[in-house]
């Protein structure tokens, strides 16, 4: 028989409460250290970097409103992932499925649009379009897991690469409905067609760093959050989503409808998404932006799963790393430069994330150490954990 | 008839599946244990940005400074694997967000990125790459000459891989094990099977095999170094093992296939052959056609016969089962 | 208990951020005059973007302790190009160079009145928004005329990434150049959907010497086609960089950009508070394109003869882009005599060129 090692791990029968808070702020301290250590390891200054990080993330003058710009559609993203990892189910197509909400709810801007201020009848039919391209295209790997047990995480992954192409057909490549064909800048060089002024959405300003604005996507997403935190905590769907993500045989001996889940939240977390597309068009390019240099380079899809994680895929937590992790993105310009190559803001990213992950160990798990055998004695016995 | 089309394809197919076999196989192992590796694309840019850097900065005869740099580009992915493996084997941490965290670190814009530029590795040809090196002659053979005899060396290498490793998992002791390893590692464990380091090696092996792959690319398909010049291959390969039905031989029909199938869309253009909005659908081909292969092997009974670890992706603790 | 974390989670990191806002000195205000370039892919992408930091370097260099500059790098059109401005102008810097189409907006110029912004390859000219770009087509007419003198068979390969007026404008100076030295020759396109994509690249090329190519071209940044021309011993021409290394055999030429001397006239012109915008396109005269160095096997006839024509391009007595000019299928697009402008004419204009002379085979949609 093997000896048994002297450090063992074993769940825990119950989760302080304490726990929950102090090991992801911890893991997010102990991520700033490790990416510390990276930082003099390459010659570079950890305290002045951290300082420019958050100066250029907050303090500074219009700071705020670029982080705000950033963290949008990552919360979309965000939202869009833990919708579906909740469920144990890995949609990873959130980058695929907010283009596809883009060209549709830009298709939706551009045949309703008109003159005028904001229009929020645009607006609303901009949303219903842009949520509904994205539950299209989420439903595809959907359908795929639910009648055909298909790994969801290739297929909505793959999907990704599908719908960069066809973005970039559709403005690049093609005289589609979306592509501006009107005037001579446009035969120069392919650009989407500008919605209409009613199509544009707004924002709210505030009197803050000389004039931040809170754009209409930012709000959406908040109210995406609440309606995500209900629909899991206090709805029953949620409660069978529940079940499902822990145990699909005790979901089926309940009478849960597997397959229709499935779908129901593969759409919901592929409508989100597309929220997070039609509010690059409306908040931010109003146009659709199919250039490969553009919308396709940010990566917003695969970032919002990091901050779904992060957020260990609560609706409120997750728009709040958003925000954070937002301003990381925003910060990550200000930082690159001739000394700090851009490739260090994605590894202080995954350093940032590993060690969330790893601390996810200390909340469900519990390390114990042995203490050694006396010799002649035997071993204390192992006590276990009472519901102290 | 060495330009026809089928010719060309085949041929490209075997050279552009390559990096795509090597990274399949070490998926297949870790897959095989256990450990479901998400990581694989950020391990191949590892690997293909450490493996050119060693040809870049040692100098010794071609041959020797080659092996080398595979020998440097398989530790390096096997190091990155190592993060993964600790996280997902030692602590538990979910599998895919951490493959996903991994691939985010050591990928484009990440570790690969900051080493490629931080040694100033672009724009500068490989002082040493792998080219084709039998006989011009053999090479212009009818059909055989280009598909068969005008690979470059890591081709005919990973042919031996392949061998290897079925043979491994097919006839050895601990290939048999490592089945055990992934249907059941309560059983396992229970046979006195070390679960944790069978789980170990296969993940740091798919590593080192993923490295191999990315190197595939900087040392002998376009000898030169770029921040992400994987292109997602990484994401191919994990969807090969499965199409392969997790056997190693299946993986080399299934890398060549995608290989042929990525060098169509040019292929189709220079010979003028246009069906519609060619550029889109060409493009898409190989993602979609990778998608329909997934369906088909994954929806029915040939499931069970698949040989899918059951295991795949759950963490092992002894004392919950 | 869930709000009980999130509001402990939130209340540490303001303190956090708190902290690190008070400590330590602000920026202190340098004298050197700050301009900043913005680069759509790597600094050293041995293309595109490192031509415009090598004119970065030249700027650094010539003025010295009177300038201060930076690069950002891969920073993609849109909301990062947007934050990317902002983190500078709130670090000083008075003056962006964006290196790629669509960077700068209206709203963006608008938003920085007091930063003068100059915008490579576009269109929009405003109080604060300069546009600059220039006669590659100039250069890579005479290094198809290389490629064509090359030729020891009737197909060119042409590599070429987007189907859009730029590329177009000069696979159709290539092709006229080629078809100058080797009339009836046939330049084919393969397009890549990728401005930079070794692997799409060399695929593009084996497909082109399968169709039958002996030489081979490209509208693309990464060398991949002429390693692979190297590797089977056919003749080849790049683009945007002296890439001779690359393909030290296989080489012929290639059209390079020469950013510096206009960004030091720019830089200069600002720093003395006689900045103008408008609309700067760059010939061979002012240096701002010219040929990379010969490789072994262009002769010394070719040499001459394309001496001779860079020579009456500069002086203005010929123009590779004078009809008559015939699209592919033989309609005539431009009367004979004529010579197409810059931005002047429609699609007969050089910025909006989407049609593909007689000769070049290819769909012109991509």
């Amino acid at each position: 028989m093997r000896l048994r090692p002297p450090v063992t791990i074993e769940q825990r029968l119950r989760r302080p409460r304490w726990l929950t808070v102090a090991v992801p702020v911890g893991s997010v301290i102990f991520a700033f250290l490790v990416a510390a250590l990276v930082l003099v390891a390459t010659g570079h200054d950890p305290i002045s970097t951290y300082h420019q990080l958050f100066d250029a993330a907050f303090v500074q003058r219009g700071s705020l409103d670029q982080t705000l710009i950033a963290a949008t559609p990552l919360a979309f993203t965000g939202l869009a992932a833990a919708a579906a990892f909740r469920m144990k189910l890995y949609n990873i197509g959130a980058e695929g499925q907010m283009y596809m909400g883009a060209i549709t709810g830009a298709a939706a801007g551009l045949y309703l649009g008109g003159r005028g201020g904001p229009s929020p009848f645009v607006i609303a039919a901009m949303v219903v379009a842009g949520g509904l391209g994205g539950m299209a295209w989420g439903l595809i790997p959907g359908i795929l897991r639910a009648f055909f047990r298909t790994s969801e995480i290739l297929t909505s992954l793959l999907l990704n690469y599908v719908a960069g192409l066809i973005l970039t057909y559709l403005i690049f490549e093609s005289e589609s409905y979306w592509r501006q064909t009107k005037g001579f800048n446009a035969t120069v060089f392919p650009t989407g067609k500008p919605l209409p002024p009613s199509a544009v959405w707004p924002g709210l300003s505030f009197n803050l760093q000389g004039g931040i604005v809170l754009p209409l996507g930012a709000g959406l997403a908040v109210l995406v959050a609440v309606f995500l935190w209900f629909l899991y905590t206090r709805t029953r769907f949620g409660f069978e989503a529940q079940v499902l993500g822990d145990s699909d045989r005790a979901a089926r001996y309940a009478g849960i409808r597997v397959r229709r889940k499935i779908l129901a939240v593969m759409a919901l977390s592929g409508a989100i998404a597309g929220l997070g597309g039609v509010s690059q068009d409306g908040d931010f390019r109003h146009a659709l932006d199919g250039d490969p240099n553009g919308l396709q380079k940010q990566g917003y899809g695969y970032t919002g799963i990091v901050v779904a994680a992060l957020g260990r895929y609560n609706p409120f937590a997750v728009v709040v790393i958003a925000f954070l992790l937002g301003g990381l993105q925003n910060a990550g310009a200000a930082l690159q430069g001739p000394s700090f190559p851009s490739g260090l803001v994605g590894v202080i990213q995954g350093i940032i994330l590993f060690s969330a992950l790893g601390g996810e160990l200390l909340i469900r798990y519990r390390v114990r150490i042995r203490r050694p055998a006396r010799p002649g004695g035997v071993a204390p016995a192992q006590v276990p954990e009472t519901a102290a | 008839m060495n330009n026809s089309l089928a010719v060309v394809l085949i041929a490209s197919g075997i050279a552009y599946g390559t990096p795509l076999l090597f990274a399949s196989l070490g998926e297949l192992l870790a897959e095989r244990s256990g450990v479901l590796n998400l990581g694989v694309e950020g391990m191949m840019l590892v690997g293909a940005v450490t493996g050119f850097w060693t040809v870049q900065r040692f100098h010794a005869a071609t041959a020797v400074t080659l092996l080398l740099a595979l020998v440097v580009a398989a530790v390096a992915g096997a190091a990155m694997a190592s993060i993964l493996a600790v996280l997902v084997i030692t602590l538990r941490a979910n599998q895919i967000v951490t493959g996903l965290a991994l691939t985010i670190f050591a990928g484009a814009a990440g570790l690969s990125s900051y080493l490629g530029n931080d040694l100033n590795l672009a724009d500068q040809p490989a002082h040493h790459a792998f080219q084709a090196f039998l006989p011009n002659s053999m090479q212009n053979w009818p059909i055989v000459g280009p598909i068969l005899f005008g690979q470059n060396p890591l081709v005919y290498f990973s042919w031996v891989c392949v061998i290897v490793i079925a043979l491994y998992l097919s006839r050895t002791r601990p290939g048999l094990n490592l089945r055990s390893v992934g249907e059941s590692p309560a059983a396992a464990d229970t046979m006195g099977i070390d679960v944790t380091r069978y789980r170990y090696v296969h993940t740091l092996l798919g590593g080192a095999f993923a490295g191999l792959g990315g190197a595939t690319i900087t040392l002998a398909i376009t000898p030169q170094w770029v921040d992400g010049i994987t292109g997602g291959a990484g994401w191919i390969a994990i969807a090969l093992v499965i199409f392969a039905f997790w056997r190693p031989e299946l993986c080399l029909v299934g890398a060549y296939f995608f290989g042929a199938l990525q060098a169509l869309a040019p292929q189709l253009q220079a010979r003028n052959i246009t069906l519609g909005p060619t550029v889109l659908w060409t493009n898409a081909l190989p993602y979609l056609m990778t998608i329909f292969v997934l369906v088909v092997v994954s929806s029915g009974t040939a499931r069970r016969r698949l040989g899918a670890p059951s295991a795949l992706g759950v963490p092992y603790v002894r004392e919950e089962h | 208990m869930k709000r009980h974390r999130l509001a402990l989670g939130v209340l540490l990191l303001t303190v956090l951020a708190l902290v690190f806002a008070s400590v330590g000195a602000g920026a202190h205000k340098a004298s050197p005059y700050k301009v900043a370039w913005i680069y759509v892919g790597p600094h050293n992408d041995g293309g595109w973007s490192q031509a415009h930091d090598q004119g970065r370097v030249y700027v650094q260099k010539q003025l010295g302790s009177k300038v201060q500059t930076t690069y950002k790098e891969n920073i993609a059109v849109g909301t990062q190009f947007a934050q990317t401005v902002a983190s500078l102008v709130a670090q000083g810097y008075q003056m962006i160079f964006a290196t790629s189409y669509g960077y700068v907006t209206p709203q963006i110029a608008a938003q920085y009145p007091n930063v003068k912004f100059e915008q490579a390859t576009g269109t929009l000219v405003k109080s604060n928004v300069s546009e600059y770009f220039g006669a590659a087509e100039d250069t890579v007419f005479l290094s198809g005329m290389a490629a064509g003198a090359a030729a020891k068979c009737n197909t060119i390969g042409y590599v070429v990434a987007y189907p859009i007026p730029e590329v177009k404008r000069h696979a159709n100076a290539f092709a006229l150049g080629a078809q100058l030295t080797h009339p009836g020759v046939k330049v084919k396109l393969v397009w890549t959907n990728s401005w930079f994509d070794p692997s799409k690249e060399k695929k593009a090329a084996q497909s082109l010497r399968a169709a039958g190519a002996c030489v081979l071209g490209q509208n693309v940044d990464s060398p991949a086609t002429g390693q692979y021309a190297e590797s089977i011993h056919i003749p080849w021409v790049g683009y945007d960089s002296d890439a001779a290394k690359f393909a030290p055999k296989s080489w012929l030429t290639a059209s390079v950009y020469n950013w510096g001397p206009y960004y030091l006239k720019r830089v200069k012109a600002a720093m003395a508070g006689t900045w103008k915008p408008g609309f700067y396109y760059g010939t061979i005269n002012d240096g701002f394109t010219k040929l990379a160095p010969y490789g072994p096997g262009v002769s010394l006839r070719t040499k001459s003869l394309i001496r001779r024509y860079e020579r009456r391009i500069e002086r203005g007595s010929y123009y590779e882009f004078t009809g008559p000019l015939y699209d592919q299928k033989g309609k005539l697009r431009v009367k004979k005599g004529v010579r197409m402008q810059v931005l002047k004419g429609g699609t007969n204009s050089l910025y909006g060129m989407n049609w593909l002379v007689k000769g070049v085979i290819g769909s012109p949609s991509g």
